[in-house]
């Protein structure tokens, strides 16, 4: 009994070791684009899109790509893997998620944060009247 | 209208009122045994039920009638849906979920009632869960669904004064004072990615599941209160089940959602939503599971007490984090702020929740009888409490994963979510061992386990699975080592299944439910590895009318076709193996906001789907040239040769903007077309609403069109001569030049069998429903026996 007890308890252990070693790698940390390019590690970037630079699509490549300036207020080139985001012209925000190369930030994935259409305001309720 | 509004609003105080009474009912009769307390309680429950009801009934009237002086309705409804939408917005919104579910709960209670009466366990369960009744009504008092408008945007709506005529919608709030305010003619509507039939079910069959997630939680707590440690058991096991069923059929039918619809790509996205009920729902399951070891043994007393109340207590804790606002943008849902009130209202309740359950567990832990369970490893009592374990584990990672952005936020300061790979690395071998298990313990359930005869019914299913796993891997290709090893324990558990229910069902076919739904477990297992683990994908751009291969496929892009002013179907043609379909996923555009919403559609053949999401359209013709024009500096567009002069502000148009009229800034240009040359202006209109650009067009002498679009102005103070303008100039359509056709851009990707994952949840329903009918008819064979014996 007492052994199947400890045996239990060690597996248990291992698999909450394993878990949060587990957590902790697949938690994307926030940086900045000057951190991300020294750490070449995966992170995630949370900033402003560029509106007044050039966007472009790469329809062979599939790859869209704008300025982006991050809180620190460097503006850097992101290539995203993908097509432009949903919402990507209402953000208000953006977080781009990927590594830092060759001067260019190559993100797996965008999100964009928006003053959602869906929320109650007075602007809206003045054009429905 | 509005005083139907605030009868609404009353009745839910009424029905608060009557639950809360209810609950000391109860609880009297309870403790005292008192027939006079225990009638004042269903009659309280009953008045609670009826006052819900009708004024849920009043609410969707105002819904239907459109009464848009009412915040909710304005909010989530518009006039132009169709009447199932239009029914849907009841709970579209936080108000009218709470409403929904505080409805079923009311339902369930009055079912629960009846069932419990006639096993002497009315005045205790009742009285727990009038408490949770409650707690939902208070939500809805505190968050009232009947709200009106002028009260939500006072600054907005109300005014004082002379009424100017004309005016539609007026309502005079103090005749005296002469305060009135005007209400919207039209709703803002029903966020259009909800918009389809899955609006109109799915959230119906969770909030069922999530209202019968209460009923195991409160048995347990009558159980403890009564010191009834075993016969609750048989009581709470049909519950459970039949919750699972629904929460589960809820769960899948939001994957299927998403899949179909969404266009999330997949079935499960791992989303905080998503995960929220499948936790409790795996908790449930892993209840059920643990209950049978009870039954059989008389040990697991305090498990079984301890999964019941974490099936309620996960429930809660999933409505904190997804209702809160507490998870905050880091989902693909969106939440929405609901103020301090429901935060702490939520996490109060969730408080008091797991302070009465574990409370009462701590205080009453001692006297629960130990009963020494005789271990051993080749029995089915030891893979159930190993199966219910690892069950509970997967529940836990899930949790802890859709927690991260509390965990993130307090331990380093900044919310961020964990990746996909976090939920497939820690659920993968856990879902191994519960293959496994499901197998393993259902084969040493049926043959009475001595080791000789356990290894010899062992032959047939590994020899079979071996077999699967090696045409998948021949087939499908190589994968990683564990997940061929989930492949196989898929299978095994599939075939030790069938194989046992094939034996039950000769026996007794009452009986078969189990293996029906371990079955269908096993099959949905299989199909989660071929589906998501051998799918392929490729991104494609398919111009207008030329065949592309990809993945064994030719596409053909053959057009678009305008369903509505914003909603646009893009055929493509498929042909594989000698059959051509056509599918016509559909991209959404908004004007107003720029937005696009992009819907899949799906070829289904017997073996794989075939999903094409479009990505986006690029026009081929006219494609529009940006260019900035310095100040003097001749640009050449085209046939011309555009320079760009000076900005005009008039004297006229800053005394416009001086008095808060609509007013003009202009930028001349010099367009040069030969020897001739001519002005051309362009205007940047600027009024309260904000400002924008006005398009010009320049005709060229042979009647060519010249689009001018200003994107942007770009004074300079320091040096005007540096001063510049942003256009974008789309050239005329030049007919010799080859046309470039529109390009589809889609996302194509091939899944193979994931049938079997909607075989297996079909399958797994009919396994609920069976051992739903066997636990009832076991349920009410005690409960005659208690009658009997009174």
């Amino acid at each position: 009994m007492k052994a199947k007890v400890i045996v239990g308890a060690i597996v248990v252990v291992i698999g909450l070791v394993l878990g949060a070693m587990n957590f902790m790698e697949s938690n994307v940390e926030y940086a900045d684009f000057s951190v991300a390019e020294q750490s070449h590690k995966k992170v995630q970037v949370k900033g402003e899109w560029m509106k007044e630079e050039a966007t472009n699509f790469d329809v062979q490549k599939v790859k869209f790509s704008f300025f982006m300036k991050d809180e620190s207020n460097r503006v850097v080139k992101v290539v995203l893997d993908g097509a432009k985001p949903n919402n990507f012209e209402l953000a208000s925000s953006v977080v781009a998620k990927g590594k830092f190369t060759n001067g260019e930030f190559h993100a797996s994935e965008v999100l964009t944060k928006c003053p959602s259409k869906y929320e109650g305001s007075s602007e809206t309720v003045k054009k429905t009247l | 209208m509005e005083l139907l509004g605030t009868i609404g609003s009353v009745i839910i105080k009424v029905a608060f009122a009557a639950a809360l009474a209810a609950v000391f009912f109860y609880y009297r009769s309870f403790k005292g045994n008192s027939d006079r307390a225990l009638f004042y309680a269903r009659n309280c429950y009953h008045l609670a039920t009826l006052s819900l009801i009708t004024a849920a009934s009043v609410f969707l009237y105002l819904i239907l009638t459109h009464q848009f002086q009412f915040t909710y309705v304005w909010e989530y409804s518009s006039t132009d849906l169709s009447l199932p939408l239009l029914i849907s917005t009841f709970y579209a919104g936080q108000e009218g979920s709470f409403t929904l579910w505080a409805l079923y709960t009311s339902f369930i209670g009055i079912f629960l009632m009846l069932y419990t009466s006639r096993r002497d366990y009315e005045s205790a369960t009742m009285s727990v869960y009038s408490l949770i009744l409650s707690f939902l009504l208070l939500m809805l008092v505190v968050k009232n669904p009947f709200t009106l408008i002028w009260d939500s945007f006072p600054a907005d709506l109300v005014k004082t004064g002379a009424i100017p005529g004309g005016l539609q919608n007026v309502v005079i709030l103090d005749a005296v004072k002469g305060v009135w305010a005007q209400f919207p003619s039209q709703g803002k509507g029903l966020n259009p990615l909800l918009q389809n039939y899955w609006m109109v079910i799915h959230p119906q069959i969770l909030f069922i599941g999530f209202s019968s997630m209460a009923v195991p939680y409160t048995l347990a707590v009558a159980a403890m209160m009564k010191r009834d440690y075993h016969s609750w058991i048989r009581i709470a096991t049909p519950w459970a089940v039949f919750g699972s069923m629904v929460l589960g059929t809820g769960i899948i039918l939001g994957g299927y959602w998403a899949y179909e619809t969404l266009g999330w790509g997949g079935f499960w996205g791992w989303d905080p939503v998503e995960n929220s009920s499948l936790i409790p729902w795996l908790l449930c399951v892993a209840s059920i599971h643990s209950a049978l070891n009870q039954r059989k043994t008389g040990g697991f007393v305090r498990t079984n007490i301890v999964f019941s109340l974490l099936t309620f207590v996960t429930v809660l804790y999933s409505t904190f984090l997804t209702r809160s606002g507490v998870l905050g943008d880091t989902s693909v849902h969106s939440f929405v702020d609901p103020g301090m009130w429901v935060y702490w209202l939520l996490l109060g309740c969730l408080a008091v929740f797991i302070g009465i359950g574990f409370g009462l567990f701590a205080f009453r832990v001692k006297e629960m009888p130990r009963v020494p369970v005789k271990h051993s490893y080749f029995s089915r009592e030891f893979a159930l409490f190993l199966g219910a374990f690892t069950l509970s584990f997967v529940a836990l990672f899930v949790a802890i994963g859709t927690s991260s952005p509390i965990i993130t936020s307090i331990a380093k300061g900044k919310a961020s979510a964990v990746e996909i790979a976090y939920y497939v690395h820690t659920n993968l071998p856990l879902g191994i061992v519960i293959c496994l298990l499901s197998g393993l313990g259902q084969l040493l359930w049926w043959r009475q386990s001595n080791a000789g005869s356990f290894t010899r019914s062992l032959m047939v299913p590994v020899t079979l699975s071996l077999v699967i796993t090696g045409i998948v891997y021949g087939v499908l290709g190589s994968e990683e080592f564990l997940i061929l090893l989930f492949t196989f324990c898929a299978a095994f558990s599939l075939i030790a299944n069938v194989k046992v229910g094939y034996s039950v069902f000769a026996g007794n076919p009452k009986f078969v439910g189990g293996s029906i739904a371990h079955v269908g477990i096993a099959i949905m297992c299989l199909g989660f590895v071929t589906s998501s683990r051998y799918d392929s994908k490729a991104t494609l751009a398919l111009e207008r009318g030329r065949p592309t291969e990809s993945m064994g496929y030719r596409l053909t892009y053959l057009g678009y076709k305008e369903l509505d002013s914003e909603r646009y179907a893009f055929n493509v043609e498929v042909h594989h193996g000698g059959v051509t379909k056509t599918v016509a996923p559909i991209m959404r555009f908004n004007s107003q906001d720029n937005s696009t919403i992009r819907h899949p559609d799906v070829i289904n053949f017997l073996s794989r789907d075939f999903y094409v999401s479009p990505v986006t359209v690029e026009s081929g013709g006219e494609t529009a040239v940006s260019h900035t024009l310095v100040r003097g500096r001749p640009v050449a567009i085209g046939d011309l040769t555009v320079t760009f002069n000076e900005f005009e502000f008039t004297d006229e148009h800053r005394a416009a903007m001086a008095e808060g009229k609509e007013f003009f800034i202009s930028a001349d240009l010099l367009v040069q077309e030969g020897k001739s040359s001519r002005q051309l202006k362009l205007l940047m209109r600027n009024s309260a609403a904000g400002s924008d650009f006005v398009p010009a067009t320049y005709a060229s002498k042979d009647g060519k069109q010249y689009q001018f679009a200003m994107t942007r102005m770009m004074p300079s103070q320091e040096d005007p001569s540096q001063s510049a303008v942003a256009v974008d100039v789309t050239l005329p359509h030049d007919p010799a030049v080859h046309q470039k056709e529109d390009t589809l851009i889609i996302e194509a990707s091939i899944k193979p069998m994931i049938n079997l994952v909607w075989a297996g949840t079909v399958t797994l329903v009919i396994g609920f429903l069976l051992t739903i009918l066997r636990r009832v008819d076991e349920a009410r064979r005690q409960g005659d026996k208690i009658q009997a014996s009174e």
